[in-house]
C-alpha cells in the first residue's frame, strides 16, 4: 500500500515539473488559477468542512491578501492618481500580505469564536459589502475601480516574470512557466500543513466541534478559542490565495472578489470532499478548470454557440454545467468527488482481493441490540 | 500522567437550583461524592438528573448554589475548564464523532493532557510527534483496558450501539479523570452488556480509585454498584443515603410507583430527559 502510495506520488511530481514544458500559456495560466484556488479552499475546507463553521466571506480574505502584497511591495507613486506603497522586498511583502489576512481574520475572531455554523455565514456577508467598499474607494491604497498593477515576484534574484528572457531545454520560460513551479511549491507546502492540522491533537478538536460542540467543550477543548482559531488560519490560506492569484493576475480588480467568489470556494470544498485536504484540491481543480476547458472546447460541444450569437454561451453553458454538478453531488455523493474515488477504489479492491476485504472488518453480533431490549 | 493532580477530592453539591425562563428544573439539590465511592442518582423521567449533569461539567450555568470539587468552584468554570480538573463525562445520547476512528475519538480524551496547537502539528514538529507517540500508547492501553482493542482503526459510526457506549466510557477515561460522571452507561443495552458494562465499572472504580457519579434508570445496577444513593423527583431531592435505605423510603416508592403497584425495577423506561 504504501509502495502504491510513494509511486503515486512519484508519478504526480513527475507530471506536474513536465507540465510546463508541453503546455501553452493558456493551460499553465488555468493550472495557476487552479493551483491559487486549491490553497484557498484548503482554508475554507479547515474551517467550514472540519470544524463546520460556515463561512461565506471568504473572498475578503483573498482580497486582502492580493491588494497588502501589492502595497507592501509597489513603490509609491505620485501624479494626479497617487498610490501608496512600502517597495518592500517581494518575499517580506508575501508574508506581511499572509499576516495581515490573518490579522483581519484576528479582527473578525471575536465573531468568529462566539457565532456557529449558518450564523456565522450571515456574519461573514459583511466582510463581503465591507471588502468591495473599500476595494471601490480607498484608492490610495486599493488603486479604486482600476485596481492596481502587481509587482513581480522577486526570490534571491530570480524574477517571475517574461524578462529577463530564459530558456530552459529549449522552452522559454515566461512569468507563467516560473509561477507555476512557485505554485507547486506553495500548495505542496500549504497542503501538507494543513493536513498535519487535521490529522493531529487541533484537527481532532476541529471535528469534534463540528460534530458535538457540546461534548468537545467537556473533554476540555476551549470551543470558542478553537473557532477563532481556525478561522484565523482559514483567513491566512485565504491571504495566501490572494497573493497567488494577484501574482498570475499581474492585475488586482475589486470586482473580482465578490461573493460570486465565495460561493464559488464552498462550491469546490462541496463538491471536492468536507473536510480533508484532498477534497478541497479536487474540488479547487474541478470548478476552476471545468469553465476554461468548456470555454476552449466550446466549438465541439453541441448545443454551445458562438460568444454573442444568441446561443447559450459557452461560459453560461460552464455555469449551468457546474450548477447542475453541485446539485447532482449533493443529492448522490455526500463525500463529493473524493468520496467516490474512495468508493471505486473500495469497490476495485473488494473485487480483486475478496477474501481479504472482508476480514477487514470484523462483526461482533454479540453487541448488537435486539428491538425488544432497546425500547 | 503529565503532571497532573491524581488525587480525588470530594464532591460537594449545596443548594443547586436551576430555572429555565418559569421552569425550576432543580430546586435547591444537594449532595455529596466521597473521594473514591460510586453515588448513583435516580429518579423519575424529567426529575432533573441530567441538568444535575449538565450544572456540574459546565454545560449549564446553575441560578443559585454552588458545586465545589477540592478547592474549585465549578459553577463559575467553562466546561473545559472543568475537563482541567479531572471532571469526565459520557452522554446518555452518544456524543461521538462517528466519520472518526476509535483511536481517533479516544486521542480527543487526551486533549487536556497534550499540547500541540495549530503550528506543532501543521509543521509535524518532533514534540508533537513524540506526544502523540506517548499519548497513543496509553489511549492503545485504555482500550485493551475497556475491550475496544480490535475496533481500534473502525470508525465509530460503524459500530453497534453497545460498543460505541464504551467507546464513550474509554473516551472519558482517557482524560484521566479524579471524578467520572456516568449518564445512563446502560441506557438501551441488552442483558448480557449491561453485565459487561457493570463489570467495567466495578473494574474502573477498584484499578483507578477514582469518584464515580452515575444517573441510572436500572434499579438492580444502582443497588449492586452504588455506595450512596440521591433520589431526585421534579427537580427536587426525596432521599439520599445507602441502597438499602434509600430503597424502602417511602417518598422513594411514592415517586416511582404512584399509585400502580409494580415491580421495583424501573429499568428500560422510556427516555425523554437529555
Amino acid at each position: 500500500m504504501s509502495k502504491k502510495v510513494i509511486l503515486s506520488c512519484v508519478v504526480l511530481v513527475v507530471a506536474a515539473v513536465a507540465i510546463p514544458f508541453y503546455l501553452e500559456g493558456f493551460w499553465l495560466q488555468a493550472g495557476l488559477f487552479a493551483m491559487s484556488a486549491a490553497i484557498g479552499a484548503i482554508g475554507l475546507n479547515l474551517l467550514t468542512g472540519a470544524t463546520g463553521q460556515l463561512s461565506m466571506g471568504h473572498a475578503f480574505f483573498l482580497a486582502v491578501g492580493a491588494y497588502a502584497y501589492v502595497y507592501f511591495a509597489a513603490e509609491p507613486e505620485g501624479g494626479t492618481h497617487a498610490l501608496g506603497g512600502l517597495g518592500l522586498p517581494t518575499p517580506v511583502a508575501a508574508l506581511f500580505a499572509v499576516l495581515t489576512a490573518g490579522v483581519a481574520g484576528g479582527v473578525f475572531s471575536p465573531i468568529a469564536g462566539r457565532l456557529k455554523g449558518a450564523y456565522l455565514g450571515i456574519a461573514t456577508l459583511a466582510l463581503i459589502f465591507v471588502g468591495q467598499h473599500v476595494l471601490f474607494n480607498a484608492e490610495p491604497v486599493t488603486g479604486g475601480y482600476n485596481g492596481r498593477a502587481v509587482p513581480p515576484m522577486e526570490l534571491f534574484g530570480f524574477v517571475f516574470a517574461d524578462s529577463p528572457e530564459l530558456v530552459v531545454a529549449q522552452v522559454p520560460f515566461g512569468s507563467l512557466e516560473r509561477l507555476w513551479f512557485l505554485g507547486l511549491a506553495v500548495l505542496t507546502c500549504a497542503a501538507l500543513f494543513a493536513r498535519g492540522v487535521l490529522r493531529g491533537r487541533p484537527g481532532r478538536a476541529m471535528n469534534t466541534i463540528r460534530d458535538h460542540e457540546i461534548a468537545a467543550g467537556v473533554m476540555g477543548v476551549p470551543v470558542a478559542r478553537y473557532r477563532a482559531g481556525v478561522f484565523v488560519l482559514s483567513s491566512m490560506y485565504g491571504g495566501l490565495a490572494g497573493v497567488l492569484i494577484a501574482l498570475v493576475f499581474q492585475r488586482t480588480v475589486p470586482d473580482y472578489f465578490g461573493l460570486l467568489l465565495s460561493l464559488d470556494y464552498l462550491a469546490m470544498i462541496i463538491i471536492g470532499g468536507l473536510g480533508s485536504v484532498a477534497g478541497a484540491v479536487i474540488g479547487a481543480f474541478f470548478i476552476s478548470l471545468l469553465p476554461q476547458l468548456l470555454s476552449r472546447y466550446s466549438d465541439a460541444l453541441p448545443l454551445v454557440a458562438e460568444p454573442g450569437s444568441g446561443g447559450v454561451s459557452p461560459a453560461e453553458a460552464s455555469r449551468i454545467l457546474y450548477g447542475a454538478a453541485v446539485v447532482v453531488i449533493v443529492l448522490f455523493l455526500p463525500g463529493g468527488l473524493l468520496g467516490l474515488a474512495r468508493r471505486l477504489r473500495l469497490a476495485v479492491t473488494r473485487r480483486l482481493a475478496p477474501v481479504h476485504a472482508t476480514r477487514k472488518t470484523p462483526l461482533s453480533p454479540s453487541s448488537t441490540p435486539s428491538p425488544d431490549t432497546r425500547n | 500522567m503529565s503532571g497532573t493532580d491524581t488525587s480525588v477530592p470530594r464532591l460537594d453539591v449545596r443548594e443547586v437550583t436551576v430555572r429555565f425562563a418559569g421552569l425550576t428544573a432543580l430546586d435547591a439539590v444537594g449532595f455529596t461524592v466521597e473521594p473514591g465511592s460510586v453515588h448513583a442518582v435516580i429518579g423519575p423521567n424529567g426529575a432533573g438528573k441530567s441538568t444535575c449533569f449538565n450544572v456540574l461539567s459546565g454545560v449549564y450555568r446553575a441560578t443559585s448554589g454552588s458545586v465545589r470539587f477540592g478547592d474549585a468552584e465549578l459553577t463559575a468554570l467553562a466546561p473545559h475548564r472543568i475537563a482541567a480538573l479531572g471532571v469526565a463525562r459520557t452522554f446518555q445520547n452518544i456524543a461521538l464523532s462517528p466519520m472518526l476512528s476509535v483511536r481517533d475519538n479516544l486521542m480527543l480524551g487526551r486533549h487536556r493532557l497534550t499540547r500541540a496547537g495549530f503550528l506543532s502539528a501543521g509543521l509535524r514538529l518532533p514534540s508533537a510527534r513524540r506526544e502523540a507517540a506517548a499519548h497513543g500508547e496509553r489511549v492503545t492501553e485504555i482500550a485493551a483496558f475497556v475491550g475496544l482493542s480490535e475496533h481500534l482503526a473502525t470508525p465509530v459510526g460503524l459500530l453497534s450501539y453497545g460498543v460505541q457506549k464504551r467507546v464513550e466510557l474509554a473516551r472519558a477515561l482517557c482524560m484521566e479523570p479524579r471524578l467520572l460522571l456516568l449518564d445512563e452507561p446502560v441506557a438501551g443495552m441488552n442483558g448480557g452488556e449491561r453485565r459487561d458494562m457493570a463489570e467495567l465499572i466495578v473494574a474502573v472504580r477498584e484499578s483507578l480509585g477514582i469518584s464515580i457519579l452515575l444517573v441510572e434508570h436500572d434499579m438492580g445496577m444502582v443497588m449492586r454498584l452504588a455506595d450512596a444513593v440521591t433520589v431526585l423527583d421534579f427537580g427536587r431531592r426525596i432521599a439520599d443515603g445507602p441502597p438499602g435505605e434509600v430503597q424502602n423510603d417511602p417518598e422513594v416508592v411514592r415517586a416511582y410507583l404512584g399509585a400502580a403497584a409494580e415491580s421495583t425495577t424501573v429499568s428500560g423506561t422510556e427516555e425523554v430527559t437529555s
